[in-house]
């Protein structure tokens, strides 16, 4: 089988040491080598995912190997790339030190060439074993759970048609019901709210359950389902069994008893025509009695009603089925909800119009990579890499398609980084560590300056949130001195219980004045 | 002078190398690269500078290059003034160490280049 070559990154001060490890291990690995800690982080976060092994040493300029192996931690690249410590060094307490953060092994000066070949071989072997377990495990998950809401997503539809609606009405509601639940998590967050007992993890699978809502209708006869005009009272007592007879289904399915998406299929099932003030049905059910699955699925479906055309009514404007939801003529709902719904309405609006079957499979896939990756045990890293290659890829082909010129920078380690036509326009190197020094012989006085400003930028005092900031700067672009509009985004990362760190900025500088 | 007459001639022995890194070649090579290895120079520099970290470093470093290439009498020497500078500091024992070490250096040195010849 013809297989790449795995990738060896070699940090250490010394040319000999260094040389003589790339000698040692050239004939079966690929080799890139970093002569102090700095360089070496560079080199892993431009290729965390292709890296298969580093060889560190502990005792180096600008940063050392434990430095180094600290910062591999925070970024939660240890987990995936593991570390051979080559050191020295004997002291008990650093040796250790090295292993508590998570170096795989360790060997001491002098070595053997035999033993550094067989470890260094099956280091790699035993990761990537490791790594195409985690990979399959998740494509299996993943293709489960595609296929799972697929075939739900089908189930419903075929209930859709029977009923003579479009298959629209299940796409709604789950739409609906998504940016409820995120709104009101929201919400509940903020003020300490936990009676609902639900969090971000089970928006997928409330989701794939609210498609299931009206499933009980395959036992209402046609004459009844596809009335044209009003139900008689006597006819209106049978419809309303739909949600009974469903519950009686689910209850009867031998399978899945404890799972979540059976539990929430029946709540929903049974109980979304239920209302807060106990006079909804089957149950008669009051306030938080109804399961919130059932309350966020009853607006979401009153709410696309009334909006949609049926067989014996027009479809109202979306004002006027809020103003409707809000005079209670529809029945009366939770408060909390209500406040919910009119957060999202303007939003809803559009996400409705703009469905799009494309972006349904990429939700799917989000939720899964966010249940994963959330998993406090196993948390897996693989996905947000590739996903990570992806952006880039993407981002580069905008900036291509950009009339302007682009900046990055990353807090740890400190390094700005240009696209190829900012380094260009500013006459700068596309990677600029912080501590670099410009090359008066080389570098022009302009670009200097350019980079001075582009320092003050990433200087200037700022707080968590999601919005860009506007900034007026003149760069010297083309040798002329150019009055910019730039625009830059701080992204801030929050850890559990921890307060919200600056991970990285990225900035747009509009050249075209 | 062989590889073997090098070794013996500091009173080492070629044989623990030749376990470790397989090849005469091999060790010929890394030995000629010592010669340009900046360590011991960037140690004395530190030294005449009163920098006592960047000696730390570079006596760390002629340890493990020095133990690498069978050099045991330098790496024992280098290793006792790393023991010395890794608090950081001076001390009153480390111009006697460094002496060692210069030593030890030299006559690796001048056999090295006596084997090239």
């Amino acid at each position: 089988m013809d297989e790449k070559r795995p990738l060896i990154l070699i940090v250490d001060d010394v040319v000999m040491n260094r040389t003589l490890l790339s000698d040692i291990l050239s004939d079966k690995y690929n080799i890139i080598e970093a002569q102090n800690g700095n360089e070496a982080l560079l080199l892993l976060r431009e290729k965390t995912s292709e890296i298969s092994l580093v060889l560190l040493d502990m005792v180096m300029p600008e940063k050392d190997g434990i430095e180094v192996l600290a910062i591999m931690n925070k970024n939660g690249w240890i987990n995936e790339i593991p570390v051979i410590m080559i050191s020295g060094e004997t002291a008990h307490s650093l040796v250790e030190g090295a292993y508590m953060l998570g170096v795989t092994d360790f060997i001491g000066r002098p070595f053997d060439e035999m033993v550094l070949k067989n470890r260094v071989n099956n280091t790699i072997r035993l990761y990537k074993k490791q790594k195409s377990l985690s990979d399959l495990v998740l494509n299996q998950i993943y293709e489960k759970t595609r296929n799972n809401s697929m075939m739900v997503t089908m189930l419903s539809h075929i209930v859709e048609f029977r009923n003579g609606e479009s298959g629209m009405h299940v796409l709604h509601i789950n739409t609906i019901t998504e940016m409820l639940l995120r709104e009101l998590l929201r919400r509940c967050k903020r003020n300490n709210i936990t009676k609902y007992n639900i969090n971000k993890n089970d928006i997928g699978v409330i989701c794939t359950a609210s498609s299931m809502h009206d499933i009980g209708k395959i036992t209402i006869p046609d004459e009844i389902l596809n009335k044209p005009g009003r139900l008689t009272k006597e006819e209106f007592e049978i419809m309303k069994e739909h949600t009974i007879n469903c519950a009686q289904m689910l209850n009867a399915v031998p399978v899945g008893k404890d799972e979540p998406l059976m539990k929430y299929a029946y709540e929903i099932c049974r109980w979304h025509h239920e209302r807060w003030d106990g006079n909804g049905y089957p149950d008669g059910l009051k306030g938080d009695e109804i399961p919130i699955a059932a309350q966020i699925v009853s607006i979401a479906d009153v709410y696309d009603a009334l909006t949609s055309e049926r067989c014996y009514k027009k479809a109202f404007s979306h004002e006027k089925a809020l103003e409707m939801i809000h005079n209670n003529e529809c029945g009366v709902f939770n408060p909390l909800l209500i406040e919910c719904f009119d957060a999202i309405a303007d939003k809803l609006v559009i996400s409705l119009q703009a469905f799009d079957w494309s972006k349904q499979a990429d939700k799917d896939f989000f939720y899964i990579a966010d249940a994963m990756m959330n998993h406090s045990k196993h948390p897996i890293y693989n996905q947000v890499f590739r996903q990570f290659i992806d952006e880039r890829k993407k981002s580069h082909f905008y900036e291509s398609m950009l009339n302007g010129i682009l900046f990055e920078y990353s807090y740890t380690p400190g390094v700005i980084k240009l696209s190829s036509k900012a380094s260009k326009k500013l006459g700068l190197p596309r990677t600029i560590i912080d501590d670099y020094q410009p090359n008066n012989g080389e570098q022009s006085q302009a670009s200097i300056e350019n980079l001075e400003k582009i320092k003050k930028i990433l200087r200037r005092h700022t707080v968590p949130k999601d919005r860009p900031t506007l900034i007026k700067q003149v760069f010297n672009i083309d040798g002329k001195s150019t009055p910019c509009n730039v625009k830059v985004l701080h992204i801030w990362t929050k850890g559990q219980n921890e307060a919200p760190v600056l991970t990285s900025m990225y900035g747009h500088i509009d050249i075209s004045q | 002078m062989t590889l073997s007459e090098f070794y013996s001639s500091l009173s080492e022995s070629l044989d623990e190398v030749l376990e470790r890194l397989r090849m005469e070649s091999r060790i010929v090579k890394y030995l000629g690269l010592f010669l340009s290895d900046p360590s011991f120079t960037e140690l004395k520099e530190a030294f005449a500078s009163n920098d006592a970290q960047t000696a730390f470093r570079a006596a760390h470093t002629l340890k493990g290059v020095a133990a690498n290439l069978g050099l045991n009498k330098l790496s024992s020497s280098s290793s006792e003034l790393t023991e010395d500078l890794r608090p950081g500091a001076f001390t009153a024992n480390s111009p006697a160490l460094l002496e060692k070490v210069e030593l030890d250096y030299n006559a690796a040195v001048e056999g090295i280049k006596q084997l090239e010849q």
